[in-house]
């Protein structure tokens, strides 16, 4: 089939489905709409797959305002993102098959969660700067009802937070694109850069600038210190498949954009060496000391898992802007290893929820007793964040810190490895406390009472799939790295 | 076509709607019939106009000396009554459901098809005499509709409006008689008429000349400091708040901050002058100053008023930038805006007219009950954020562009202000838009039972706005090369 079909067709198909969902509404629907939705899912999975598969793409679907075009073209980072977020979804997509099932609304929720599939698909095949801004809106907003979906109070107003943050980093964003129209020989993404060498002599400042606004503005959505203040305040009243697809994918978009700026707008040697990189840096390595920080002192689970998310999306921003291959290769592998995890741990506490309705860790004790596949995989899920071999969190950290070394930049090579190093411990200290809880109830725990309380293949097989799917990134890591290190060499020309 | 039809566009609504006060309507359905018919008219002679442009100027009459009240139709004129035109009609047809129980239908009808007339005429006058003639009477007849209900904050708000004009206008009088005196041709010229040095006395006069003109002509645009009649004003009837005091009346405003800059002073004069530089800060404060009250009020309609004037300085601040690119974002935010704004004042309206809710905070779960009027009311706040695929998204780019294309600083701070009046803009919508759609967990819907979606009176204009706004959104292409040509001075 033609791949230009293949790609508009991965776009609009789950949006359409998305919206067809919305038609029905009375309660007797449901024997439709679960159906509709898993096979949607699937089959949106199946044209990513083609997608793949199919030769290079490059389509202008039109013409906006001369030199403003809807352009789509999948390269290697654009695939890369697409792998991640197909698999993350469907995984979710299956839990939330049985997870929503005590919520109201699932029409809703299953409709925008296809819709944003498609979205994050137009946004990894986006080939030039305004149509990645576009979709990046058109997620933001399609998002909101997802994280609202219980309409709790708190639920409208953490919803309306993620909004406003998102658009605040989305206009800050925007004011570095305006001005790439006229200093860029043209806005399409090419490996390397596209700054117009005649214009740049003499406008170094207000181009730093802009790529310091962009960075910053993209990055509000990955969550960097000291516009993190949605995401915990987000995670928490969100449905576990929606938290886990926000934490696993929404907040990777802005680090997928911050590449593409970065590498694909303005070159790693227009940033290497300046104040930009050493601002990006230092707010990143404190963002994840107090990221962890503050996730050690939570007690709500998902609301630490929420602050871990801040400072783990920071290690990939620290290994981006030391700008040297290798730890570039690290960011990406924790970009991967990251989905995976985050996903699957807020895919666990979603079955314990489910099951139990436990929210804070001082009452899951033997946990792990009832429901031990669950915790078996949040124990292993944790114990690759924390960066324990044979996962894959300790691949991508081991290239983090090498990278962070070899890069020679005064004060960071040394400071950005330490500080990883007491993050982890801090990871250790906030992740781990579920699973020796869990396990180890202590003296006191009535045995009596014990009964197994697993929640159904639907949740579980997801769990596994993820858990599984982190092991084995760690053990065969050179099936990734032959991708990656495509990846990176097309990023550094080299 | 012949000339002469400049004429009888301008003459025939302003003369014929006397006829709705006078005639005794046996019923109200020949009143809105006859209404219409002369708005609908109007308007098909204007595009027929538009589709076979007449060349010359036509002079309706002559005061003293060279003093001429006289039309033309160039590119500008063309931008500005193509505009009204469509929109008159569609606004015509909504009020006849709107002002159904409100009194002295007849005479509200006569005076706002007697407005159309006005801004026809000051679309398509050729001189600045002219233009500040149908300026002035634009002032006196929508006196009368925003003190329609008669109420004594009406009267309050009529009484404001026509200071504030009116004081304005006798500023814009300095600027107009320096450039009778100096300029030559009196035609309005694109490029300006005080070249060739025509003016020899101290180029700091002339500087203050132009910023008492443009802030005269600012007072109807909306401009920080002068802007307090415009929130005040919203206590007339919906379709003047949405026809008058979001198009008609305001872009007049704007229009005639254009013809003085790009067709009376003249760019190359004012660029780079502290003029130019006093009336750019002007505008980016009015776009901050502006979002910012509106984020404050929780009045549907003052909320929405306080968003004209932001985006009114939008347009100022293209004009400001006294480059052709800047002339082509102030003209695609005018057209933009005029979309935008009628149609989410259209809602508001229609929520106030079907359930007496005035306030943002009584509109809980109103998206299931009027989903309707919520799904465009979304809409246009979507395009008035600037999302993409919509025309605010278009025309903020145009002025975005044409201010980092001209290189100053103050032009960039102006980008800046765009920005975060974007984000101030979703804030002040987007809570309007969740508060409908998603009310809280415990909302009981039995409170609003009475919520129901308009007839199709008042959903036809909104639908049609909603159309034309995806097709500027998504097309803008023959817009902006239009707007390309008017800025070469070739049109």
């Amino acid at each position: 089939m033609n791949p230009q079909i293949i790609l508009t067709t991965s776009v609009l198909f789950p949006i359409l489905a998305g919206l067809i969902l919305f038609l029905f509404k009375k309660d007797d629907d449901k024997k439709i709409v679960y159906p509709v939705f898993g096979i949607s899912l699937l089959v949106t999975a199946l044209f990513v797959i083609l997608l793949l598969g199919a030769g290079p793409v490059d389509i202008t679907v039109f013409e906006l305002m001369d030199g403003v075009a809807i352009n789509f073209r999948l390269d290697n980072l654009g695939r890369f993102f697409l792998v991640i977020v197909s698999l993350v979804w469907v995984m979710a997509g299956l839990f939330s098959l049985e997870y929503i099932k005590h919520e109201k609304r699932q029409n809703r929720f299953f409709g925008f969660y296809l819709i944003i599939y498609g979205v994050l698909i137009g946004l990894g095949c986006s080939g030039n700067l305004i149509t990645m801004y576009a979709f990046y809106e058109f997620m933001t907003i399609c998002s909101v009802p997802i994280v609202l979906h219980n309409q709790k109070r708190e639920a409208i107003m953490a919803a309306l937070k993620f909004l406003f943050y998102s658009f605040f980093g989305a206009y800050m964003a925007l004011f570095g694109i305006y001005f790439m129209f006229k200093y860029c020989i043209t806005v399409d993404f090419i490996p390397g850069g596209s700054l117009n060498p005649a214009l740049v002599p003499g406008n170094e400042t207000l181009l730093l600038v802009c790529v310091c606004l962009m960075i910053f503005g993209f990055s509000v959505k990955a969550g960097m210190f000291p516009l993190h203040a949605w995401l915990p305040a987000a995670h928490p009243v969100a449905p576990a498949p929606a938290s886990a697809v926000l934490s696993a994918i929404i907040v990777k978009s802005g680090i997928f954009a911050i590449l593409r700026v970065v590498f694909y707008i303005f070159g790693a040697d227009f940033i290497r060496g300046t104040w930009v990189q050493q601002l990006v840096l230092i707010t990143s390595l404190m963002t994840v000391f107090m990221g962890s920080l503050l996730a050690f002192r939570e007690k709500v689970l998902k609301k630490r898992l929420a602050y871990s998310t801040v400072s783990q999306l920071s290690y990939i921003l620290f290994g981006i802007m030391i700008l040297n291959p290798v730890s570039l290769t690290g960011s990406l592998f924790h970009v991967i290893a990251h989905a995976f995890i985050k996903s699957a741990l807020f895919l666990s506490v979603g079955a314990i929820i489910y099951k139990t309705g436990l929210t804070t860790i001082d009452d899951m004790k033997g946990i792990g007793k009832k429901m031990p596949v669950t915790i078996w995989c949040y124990t292993i899920c944790s114990l690759g964040l924390i960066g324990i071999p044979p996962t894959g969190g300790f691949i991508s950290k081991w290239y983090l810190a090498t990278g962070s070394i070899k890069s020679g930049i005064p004060v960071f090579a040394y400071l950005g490895p330490a500080i990883l190093l007491v993050s982890a411990l801090l990871t250790a200290g906030y992740l781990l406390p579920v699973t020796i809880k869990g396990f180890f109830p202590g003296e006191d725990y009535d045995y009596k009472n014990h009964k197994n309380i697993e929640p159904g293949i639907y949740m579980v097989l997801p769990l596994i799939v993820l858990a599984a799917l982190t092991l084995l990134l760690g053990i065969y890591p050179s099936v990734a790295s032959v991708y990656i290190n495509d990846i990176v060499n097309t990023m550094f020309n080299m | 076509m012949n000339p002469i039809f400049l004429i009888i566009i301008v003459l025939f609504p302003a003369l014929t709607s006397v006829l709705i006060h006078l005639i005794k309507f046996k019923n109200r359905r020949h009143m809105m019939w006859f209404t219409e018919f002369i708005v609908l008219a109007t308007s098909l002679l204007v595009w027929a106009l538009l589709l076979n442009r007449p060349e010359e100027t036509i002079t309706l009459f002559k005061f003293t000396g060279n003093l001429s009240v006289s039309f033309k139709l160039d590119g500008l004129a063309c931008v500005f009554a193509g505009l009204v035109s469509i929109l008159w009609p569609l606004a015509t047809f909504y009020s006849f459901e709107y002002m159904k129980h409100e009194e002295h239908e007849q005479v509200f009808f006569m005076f706002y098809t007697m407005t159309y007339g006005v801004t026809l005429g000051i679309a398509t006058s050729s001189n600045i005499f002219s233009m500040y003639f149908f300026y002035e009477l634009l002032t006196i007849v929508t006196t009368p509709l925003v003190i329609h209900t008669l109420k004594k904050e009406a009267v309050d708000a009529a009484r404001k409006y026509i200071y504030y004009s009116m004081g304005g206008a006798a500023f814009a009088f300095i600027g107009m008689v320096f450039v009778i005196i100096y300029g030559s041709p009196l035609e309005f010229t694109y490029g300006g008429v005080l070249k060739n040095g025509s003016f020899s006395g101290n180029i700091n006069t002339l500087y203050l000349i132009y910023v008492l003109a443009f802030m005269g002509f600012g007072v109807k645009a909306a401009i920080w400091p002068l802007c307090g009649w415009l929130p005040k004003a919203g206590v007339a009837p919906t379709p003047v708040t949405a026809l008058l005091h979001a198009v008609a009346v305001v872009k007049s405003g704007a229009y005639a901050t254009m013809r003085l800059t790009y067709y009376c002073f003249g760019v190359d004069l004012l660029k780079g002058s502290w003029a130019q530089e006093t009336i750019l800060v002007f505008t980016i404060i009015t776009i901050v100053y502006g979002c910012s009250m509106a984020v404050k009020d929780r009045h549907i309609k003052r909320r929405l008023a306080y968003s004209t004037v932001s985006n009114l300085s939008y347009i100022l601040f293209g004009v400001a930038l006294m480059s052709p690119l800047g002339l082509i974002g102030a003209l695609s935010h005018m057209i933009a805006h005029a979309f935008m704004k009628i149609c989410s004042f259209f809602c508001a309206g229609a929520i106030m007219y079907k359930t007496e809710r005035h306030y943002v905070y009584q509109l809980d779960g109103f998206g299931r009950k009027m989903p309707k009027v919520f799904t465009i009311f979304t809409i246009s706040a979507f395009a008035l954020m600037g999302v993409p695929g919509l025309p605010g998204f278009v025309s903020k780019f145009n002025l975005a562009k044409a201010a980092v294309e001209s290189g100053s600083v103050l032009a960039y701070v102006g980008v800046g202000a765009l920005l975060v009046s974007a984000l101030l803009t979703a804030i002040y919508m987007l809570t309007i838009v969740v508060r409908a759609f998603f009310p809280k967990d415990d909302f009981d819907y039995e409170t609003i039972k009475d919520v129901e979606d308009p007839n199709y009176i008042m959903i036809v204009p909104l639908t049609v706005f909603v159309i034309f706004m995806l097709i500027i959104g998504l097309y803008p292409k023959p817009l902006l090369d239009l707007f390309a040509t008017i800025a070469a001075g070739n049109f």
